[in-house]
């Protein structure tokens, strides 16, 4: 398409030794950025199309996909001159003047023209590799990334003050401090410790009784006593809903679509299925490997029993819940749904974000969009199944679930009747529900299986399913390459081989993702501050040894998620105060070398279930089921589906687009991605939750008639009592007095004792103290 | 430079602790405007047929105009007859003519024109300037986004979380009853609320009191306080009833009846009259929605329709902060992701699509000309060609009239620093400033 223009031909000619930036460390990183961010995605988007080697026609000889190409040329000579766009072919096709028109369709906006002349006013600069003739191929160096390089189990760092440490993490955490002319601040307190403890493991306070008996067992035997709790904790049931809370969040779990783009939000009546196996894993102490292969290709594992074969099959939910735009008008849908499953691999299981090389390579990250549909090949030769979709087949087709076997049949409640309706989306009238294919209660699971033809799948060009591209054989990240020896069966969808592909003991990041975030939720930051990003524009991990050291410790000791807390919170470095010294705070305002414990918000769960707890109202038990079972309707029609209930958080209805209002207040995230860190924010909103929010004054209520029953009407015993059960710590006579007062004035003013207790206990629940962990 | 200028030990430290921001910030540059209002018109506008006179020249009909276009005030602005109640205030305009974007994909443009950014969760405008200026009272957030649906539109992303907006309303839904969440209570009279939270604050001086330097809990103090202010700030200032029925006339609050085609019923009556409320109040930064512009198969209807809606309630808010001597230190913006192509006359079509290449916003107040002009595009109207602005452009110039220096205003984020104008930086349109 390129046609010989004699001038420039000639004027290319004269400038041929003009010398272009080159690739990899001799370009300066502001012409590596620009190239990257203005360049390189003109270049995918309008012109590799017909000028790269995958091209399926290539345009006038001339590749663009290399640094080589660019300068090599087509049939018309070299596409640019270096330091003078006047003289580049490249501007004066883009500009369409002459006879040279690009890209043949329509000319580009200004403003990309003009980037291409800044670019080459810049001397072109263009880290990309390969020759002119370069077929695809990795377009990276291995050790660009961090995150890629094999986990080493390092070797234990000198330290000065060497009778500080208790063990490994003490010592990675000590030599950095040192290092930098810091020291730990002191231990904590037991008090503290306990609390901290307490929410950490199972996400609910102490008991008074529990701090005092720890107080004094800690005093007789110091660790021992620290142990034993831990190991309490770690055992019960309340683990499970904790951690298993955090796993659902990475998961990006929701009991329905989420807005599909038109309004529309079909629910996920099985969904709670899945969160009710993945808080029995934790609770199982199901090692990490196991729970990541039963999540990806449980279906695919042999079983002993029907309870086992369900559970397989239920743990597949996870790539089956994801949120979806509309099918209506959607070609690229079924690439919708592997995008979704990819990318909660992608950022959930390996901390890399693989989406953009749906459409490109990826531009940081050494994912090629080659790699992209390697992977998605594995799911497009998989069956995915989300059930009805509220009926309504213009947001997604029904598909078929998972029939159970040993789950019991659980029938509607008698009188159940479903008041949302099904309506013709055209003209908004009312239509009969259709008749299911599963008698009422049947237990059922959303999940996956295999394709009946597994297939390979071809690139779709620039994530168009219809611009279909080369075919490329199913596989795992090229740019992984320390795990060797595995292959796609071609006559699977390739689920399994994926998973033992990420459980490889030599697969680089899953076991390091696994183990920050554990810390993470142990200390408030992970030691990569961006848990689901490690890649190159995720943030460097502060102390890299300390998580190779974790890691390596994971994987060596079964992948068992318990045993790896246990570690961590039987470190001296877990057990520091969470106060330091001026200079110290000074010195590290973020604390990202550990010198003392960070200071926590509770998250929206704990908040809620702290209160119900001490308000006497938590039910214990794990609830059965969820609020949208049987309901296999459109959220959106159902007006406010949430119910009140007095069981923990976690078994709240997580709707998306339709969160539990009990806690959509304290960050609660939207659950349409896989979630590494929830904000902790500061923010007015919570004060008028604290306030005004009719669960927050229900537990207010309830907590101050509890102290009527226990102290009958001896007003500073009721004080007393509210601040013991709400800090579990003594109170001081300061503030006996000032609570008295509080309810003395109040009572007086309104005329009603059991309002003037409620606002006091109201305030103990809004405090700093109870809602900030130390 | 703006980190360190503002505060002593630069924002990094910060992240995270929202409070700390609420505090009124010094410009940086002589500020123009205190506050802005952007009148979010999504779906993107005709520009052709409202602000962007484009008569047919030569013998073969194009695309252009195709309503009737006057000159109105003393400068002699070219609006269209769909708009008769904003020409009135044609002295007071400032239109920019030669607007471009890079795309014409509704939710990647509308995010770009709100964040910078068309595909990454990134700070807003608003909160942007909430981060640079903080808030000019206590008893309000610094950022209220009415009528709207994307979160991104109000979300601070890495900024610290007291700059994120607060929405009120969902476009589409009733404006009459959008709130605040959970913004009042009648479980107790207000002084007994005030005692209750007297008592919560000793406990928490108290908790600080042992936890020294602990920046973030300082900030639940200053929350919980504002939190408590906006009990009794913001109910009032929703509360519509202490206007006089000619100022609800004036603005047309809740006059619009029905759907109709692309046009959605957003009371936008209702959001202006709300907005001069809360600029009154001192809220820095107030976004107002109504959409949809995007009327694509039925132009002159839906279009007839949009304009009838918004126009008189957008000239009752600027002759009303004209009257209340609030004009000058208010930066009006009107615009949209994008604008569209112009229907030819006469030749029985009706439709029209996306149009990024060339468009317009108009500015009131805040120390812009008005009655003036900047920019143009082609005789077709279908592209920028000269006083060309793009929306890094755009955001440069509002946070100047701010201001704020906007590419120095920067944010440490993920190992770099950030700004609304991105990588490539904004230049201010220093012409339409008078």
């Amino acid at each position: 398409m390129f046609r010989i223009n004699p001038r420039i031909a000639a004027l290319s000619l004269v400038c041929l030794g003009a010398a272009v930036a080159q690739g990899g460390d001799a370009i300066a990183p502001g012409g590596r950025a620009f190239f990257e961010t203005k360049i390189r995605p003109t270049l995918v988007k309008q012109c590799y199309e017909c000028h790269s080697a995958k091209s399926e026609k290539l345009g006038g000889k001339l590749l663009l996909d290399s640094r080589a190409g660019v300068l090599k040329g087509g049939e018309s000579g070299p596409a640019l001159v270096a330091g003078h766009p006047e003289q580049s072919l490249i501007i004066q096709s883009l500009r369409w003047e002459h006879d040279l028109e690009m890209p043949p369709d329509e000319p580009l906006n200004e403003s990309v023209v003009a980037d291409f002349v800044r670019w080459i006013e810049m001397g072109a600069p263009d880290p990309r590799a390969g020759d002119a003739k370069a077929v695809a191929g990795k377009d990276y160096q291995p050790g660009d990334l961090w995150a890629l390089e094999p986990v080493k189990d390092p070797a234990l760092p000198q330290v000065a003050a060497s009778d500080w440490p208790r063990g490994p993490i003490d010592r990675f955490a000590l030599a950095q401090m040192e290092g930098l002319g810091m020291k730990p601040t002191k231990d904590a307190r037991p008090e503290s410790l306990i609390r901290r403890l307490s929410y950490d493991l199972i996400g609910l306070p102490p008991s008074l009784v529990e701090v005092e008996s720890f107080v004094a067992d800690f005093k007789k035997q110091g660790q021992g006593a620290v142990a034993r709790l831990v190991d309490d904790l770690l055992a019960s049931p309340h683990f499970g809903e904790r951690w298993g809370r955090h796993w659902l969040d990475v998961a990006r779990y929701g009991e329905s679509n989420g807005n599909d783009g038109l309004s529309r939000n079909p629910a996920f009546p099985h969904a709670w299925r899945y969160r009710d196996y993945v808080i029995s894993a934790f609770n199982e102490d199901l090692p990490y490997d196991r729970f990541l292969t039963e999540q990806i290709a449980g279906d695919l594992l042999p079983a002993d029993s029907d309870a086992q074969r369900d559970r397989y099959l239920i743990a597949t939910g996870f790539l089956a819940l994801g949120a979806k735009p509309a099918k209506a008008m959607n070609n690229n849908f079924a690439m919708d749904i592997v995008a979704d499953q990819l990318d909660v691999i992608g950022s959930g299981v390996m901390g890399l974000g693989v989406a953009c090389a749906r459409c490109h390579d990826h531009k940081f990250d050494p994912i090629p969009t080659r790699d992209y549909y390697a992977l998605a090949g594995i799911f497009t030769s998989t069956e995915t199944m989300y059930g009805v979709a509220g009926n309504e087949k213009l947001t997604a087709p029904p598909t078929d679930l998972h029939t159970l076997k040993a789950a019991p049949n659980v029938k509607p409640p008698a009188g159940f009747v479903e008041t949302v309706l099904v309506r013709e989306s055209a003209t908004g009238k009312l239509k009969p529900i259709p008749k299911s294919k599963w008698a009422p209660g049947a237990p059922v699971a959303m999940g996956v299986r295999d394709g009946k033809k597994p297939a390979d799948g071809k690139i779709n060009l620039k994530g168009d399913a219809k611009k279909l591209g080369e075919v490329v054989p199913r596989g795992f990240l090229s740019a992984c390459d320390s795990v060797t020896g595995i292959k796609v069966d071609p006559k699977q969808s390739g689920r399994l081989q994926l998973a033992q592909w990420l459980t490889s003991p030599d697969h680089p990041t899953a076991a390091r993702v696994m183990a920050n975030r554990v810390w993470l939720h142990l200390f408030g930051r992970g030691i990569v501050h961006t848990p689901n990003d490690f890649g190159v524009y995720g943030e460097r991990p502060t102390h890299p040894e300390l998580l190779d050291c974790l890691a390596a410790k994971f994987v060596a000791e079964g992948w068992s998620v318990k045993q790896l807390i246990r570690t961590i919170v039987l470190s001296r470095t877990y057990q520091l105060d969470s106060r330091a010294d001026g200079r110290t705070i000074d010195a590290d305002p973020e604390n990202l070398w550990l010198t003392r414990h960070s200071r926590r918000r509770l998250d929206a769960e704990s908040l809620r279930d702290s209160m119900l707890q001490v308000a006497g109202q938590l039910n214990p038990s794990a609830a059965r089921g969820s609020l949208i079972r049987h309901r296999p309707i459109l959220v959106n029609l159902g007006g406010n589906l949430h119910q009140p209930s007095n069981h923990r958080s976690v078994y709240l209805c997580y709707l998306r687009s339709s969160p539990p209002p009990e806690l959509a207040a304290f960050d609660l995230p939207d659950f349409q991605k896989s979630m590494g860190r929830r904000e902790s924010s500061v923010a007015s909103g919570h004060a008028l939750y604290l306030f005004n929010n009719p669960f927050v004054l229900k537990q207010a209520e309830r907590f101050a008639a509890s102290l009527f029953e226990e102290c009958g009407s001896d007003e500073s015993a009721r004080a007393s009592a509210a601040i013991r059960r709400a800090f579990h710590r003594e109170p001081r006579t300061d503030e006996v007095a000032r609570a008295v007062q509080l309810t003395k004035a109040t009572e007086a003013e309104v005329g009603c004792e059991k309002k003037a207790l409620a606002s006091l206990c109201q305030a103990l629940l809004a405090a700093s103290e109870f809602r900030y962990i130390d | 430079m703006l980190q360190a200028a503002t505060c002593g030990f630069g924002w990094t430290a910060f992240s995270g602790l929202a409070q700390a921001g609420l505090m009124a910030k010094p410009a940086d540059l002589k500020p123009r405007a205190k506050r802005v209002i952007f009148l979010f018109m999504s779906g993107g506008p005709a520009q052709l047929d409202t602000f962007d006179y484009k008569p047919q020249v030569g013998k073969k009909p194009h695309p252009g105009s195709v309503y009737k276009f006057a000159k109105h005030g003393d400068s002699g602005l070219m609006i269209s007859e769909l708009m008769p109640e904003t020409a009135r205030m044609a002295d007071k305009l400032c239109v920019i003519n030669g607007m471009h974007a890079d795309t014409g994909i509704h939710a990647q443009s509308a995010m770009q024109l709100h964040t910078g950014d068309r595909l990454r969760e990134r700070p807003s405008l608003g909160s942007w300037v909430s981060y640079g200026l903080g808030t000019e009272n206590a008893n309000l957030p610094g950022f209220i986004s009415l009528n709207t649906s994307r979160p991104t539109s109000y979300s601070s992303a890495f900024l610290p979380s007291i700059h994120r907006g607060t929405p009120i309303g969902v476009n589409g839904e009733n404006m009459s009853h959008a709130t605040i969440a959970d913004v009042t209570g009648d479980h107790l009279p207000v002084s007994a609320k005030r005692r209750q939270l007297d008592f919560l604050q000793t406990m928490n001086r108290r908790h600080l009191a042992d936890r020294p330097g602990d920046a973030e809990l300082d900030g639940v103090i200053k929350s919980m306080e504002l939190g408590f202010q906006m009990q009794a700030s913001a109910p009032g200032l929703l509360d519509l009833s202490d206007e006089s029925p000619a100022t609800l006339e004036r603005y047309r609050v809740g006059k619009q009846e029905k759907r109709i085609g692309t046009c959605r019923m957003s009371d936008f009556g209702r959001q202006c009259l709300l907005a001069r409320r809360f600029a009154e109040a001192g809220v820095r930064f107030i976004e107002l929605n109504h959409g949809s512009w995007d009327q694509h198969k039925n132009h002159r209807r839906d279009l007839e329709a949009n304009c009838q809606v918004t126009d008189a309630p957008v000239a009752a808010l600027l002759e009303d902060l004209d009257q209340r001597g609030m004009l000058e230190e208010t930066l009006v913006v009107w615009g949209g992701e994008f604008g569209r192509p112009g229907l030819t006359p006469d030749n029985g079509k009706n439709e029209t699509g996306h149009n990024a290449n060339g468009f317009t916003f108009w500015m009131a107040g805040g120390g812009v000309k008005g009655g003036h002009v900047h920019g143009k595009t082609d005789e077709k109207g279908g592209r920028a060609v000269q006083g060309k602005v793009h929306f890094r452009d755009l955001h440069a110039t509002i946070l100047h009239a701010m201001g704020l220096p906007a590419n120095d205003l920067t944010f440490h984020h993920a190992g770099r620093k950030h700004r609304l104008t991105g990588p490539e930086g904004g230049k201010v349109v220093k012409e339409i400033f008078a």
